[in-house]
């Protein structure tokens, strides 16, 4: 077998593994006792040194969400464009909702950041796993799925 | 002098930037400067034979759907700048600059134990990388030949959706390009135009700006002494980008008499189809479709006149190319264009006023001594100006300036 394809293999096992402890573990299995979901039992330099990097992270993601949407209301059209004049456009709309749903989910995670709620730092956490887990599996099945291109004696044993 | 150039494409088959490297490489060797390359596909093939070249990995996946991939991309996308590529790609973001350089970065930790470089010029890629690459203790400059906001402005302006606008803003790394961009040692810009459009766009100081005119080959185009057509506008872009102003052009045409012929050298598109249309040219317009530079020399030498429509232009190179082939230009006095053009060689006009634009056609499509005498100029102008030796010795003129400060500043 390839060389390529078997780690196309590790990689789908792998995160298929993993994607499935992450949703066991923030979603399922958060009241076993096991698993400390009361964050104000564990000391500050622990919870910060957790919760901070996700926090960042989250603002980022959320402060482009933000800054897309303001531009788009705040886009002037330079005139002339007289190709477009006709044409119906509802995009700042969107972006107005766009602003909004980023900068309440912004200000709810910072109160969660202060209160010490368990989804503040679950939820995060939850999605750049899915993202990044999800990536690895999807790339790990199309190496799986295909055949090689190249000719025959080019192949990689 | 030892010189690393640093480009995230290189081939001069497609695009500028190609284009820049091969020449200036060249000019530069020919001046005595030993130089490297660190480039990015598609490769330049022929660099070889005058400079060192250390090709990069690039997977080139941005809009391609990951089934779509050939299998031999699918199995590398797991090398950690692969996989970043991959990743952000997915989210529409163009991240080509900002992995090229870091890559770059990297690689040169190790081209550094066996070389030493006294400057290292990256050519528009501004990505993170270049910041610690300052760390290595030599000068970097990059040249820049016009800010990427104009090409997002031009594209915001003309996104009817939010879907559209929102896919736009991502692909731009313009916070990149303005944070990099001002940390540099001195940034080359093609005109002076450049100069006050990078202090407005990335905040850059004027002093930190030096202006090298761009390099064209004199020598491929000239005049090939075919017949001249009667009343034959010749326009040389791609008509997709409404920098352009072709509906301007095509609205020109409109005003001017039926005998007036164009010619489009770009493949018909969606937006040049529906313009000529509107304006009821199509049988006056003929698009050639991408043409080699033998065919493109021809048609400047045939045509009675270059037209640039532009609203906003970088350098406007079509109009240098023309010039040289003795050809006069009607061009819009907009962004660089109004400095690579002056009376003596074509009429300049306000951008966006299609009426201006057809005056000064027919203008000049009136005075034969007139256009004689501006081709004439043309040329002259373009060998004095325009050549790739005069941009090479200029930019090494930079280098030098730079090397000096950055040397009585350790």
């Amino acid at each position: 077998m390839p060389r390529a394809k078997i780690w196309g293999f590790i990689a789908v096992f792998l995160s298929v593994f993993l994607l499935a402890f992450v949703i066991y573990a923030i979603f399922i299995g958060k009241n076993d006792h096991a698993i400390p979901v009361d964050l104000n039992a564990i000391g500050v330099m622990t919870y910060y040194s957790m919760a901070a990097p996700l926090l960042l992270i989250s603002l980022f993601v959320l402060g482009i969400g933000f800054w897309i949407g303001w531009t788009i209301i705040t886009i002037k059209v330079v005139p002339p464009m007289p190709e477009i004049v006709e044409k119906n456009d509802y995009s700042k709309i969107k972006a107005a909702v766009l602003c909004a749903v980023t900068l309440a989910a912004a200000l709810m995670l910072v109160y969660g950041f202060y209160l010490r709620a368990y989804w503040a730092l679950a939820i995060p956490a939850a999605v750049i796993s899915l993202v990044v887990l999800g990536a690895v599996f999807w790339v790990g099945i199309a190496i799986i799925t295909t055949r090689s291109t190249l000719p025959k004696g080019k192949e990689e044993s | 002098m030892r010189v690393l150039l640093n480009a995230y494409r290189g081939s001069p088959f497609c695009g500028g930037l190609g284009v820049y490297l091969f020449y200036l490489s060249r000019e530069l060797a020919g001046l005595g400067v030993e130089v490297d390359v660190v480039v990015g596909p598609p490769y330049p093939d022929p660099l070889d034979e005058w400079a060192t070249v250390h090709k990069m990995e690039n997977l080139n996946i941005w809009m391609v759907r990951t089934r779509s991939m050939p299998y031999e991309t699918r199995k590398r996308l797991f090398s950690p700048w692969n996989f970043v590529d991959y990743l952000l790609t997915r989210f529409h973001v163009f991240p080509e600059m900002e992995t090229f350089s870091m890559r770059s970065f990297f690689y040169l930790r190790d081209l550094l134990k066996k070389k030493r470089f006294d400057i290292i010029h990256d050519v528009n890629t501004l990505g993170w990388g270049l910041l610690p690459m300052k760390g290595y203790g030599i000068p970097v400059v990059s040249t820049i030949h016009h800010p990427l906001n104009r090409d997002r402005s031009a594209d915001l302006t003309m996104d009817t959706t939010f879907w559209g606008k929102l896919t736009t803003l991502l692909f731009y790394p313009l916070g990149m390009q303005r944070f990099v961009g001002k940390r540099l040692d001195r940034i080359i810009t093609s005109s002076y135009e450049g100069v006050e459009e990078l202090g407005r766009a990335f905040g850059i100081d004027r002093k930190k700006i030096s202006v090298v005119f761009n390099g064209m080959d004199v020598d491929l185009f000239r005049n090939t002494g075919e017949k001249r057509e009667q009343n034959a506008l010749l326009f040389v872009g791609n008509t997709e980008d409404h920098k352009k102003g072709v509906h301007f052009l095509f609205e020109a045409l409109s005003l001017l008499p039926e005998k007036v012929r164009l010619t489009v050298v770009d493949e018909k598109k969606q937006n040049a189809s529906g313009l000529v249309k509107k304006f009821g040219v199509e049988k006056r317009v003929e698009f050639t479709g991408k043409v080699d530079h033998r065919t493109l020399v021809s048609l400047y030498s045939r045509k009675t006149i270059l037209v640039m429509s532009s609203l906003y232009e970088g350098f406007g190179l079509p109009a240098a190319e023309a010039m040289a082939c003795k050809t006069p230009v009607v061009a819009t006095a907009a962004g660089a264009l109004k400095e690579v053009v002056d009376a003596d060689t074509g009429i300049l006009v306000p951008p966006g006023d299609a009426a201006a634009l057809a005056d000064a056609i027919m203008r000049l499509l009136n005075d034969a001594g007139l256009r004689k005498k501006m081709g004439e100029k043309g040329r002259l102008r373009a060998e004095n100006n325009f050549a790739w030796p005069v941009a090479a010795k200029n930019t090494l003129d930079v280098y030098r300036d730079v090397i000096a400060g950055f040397r009585s500043s350790q």
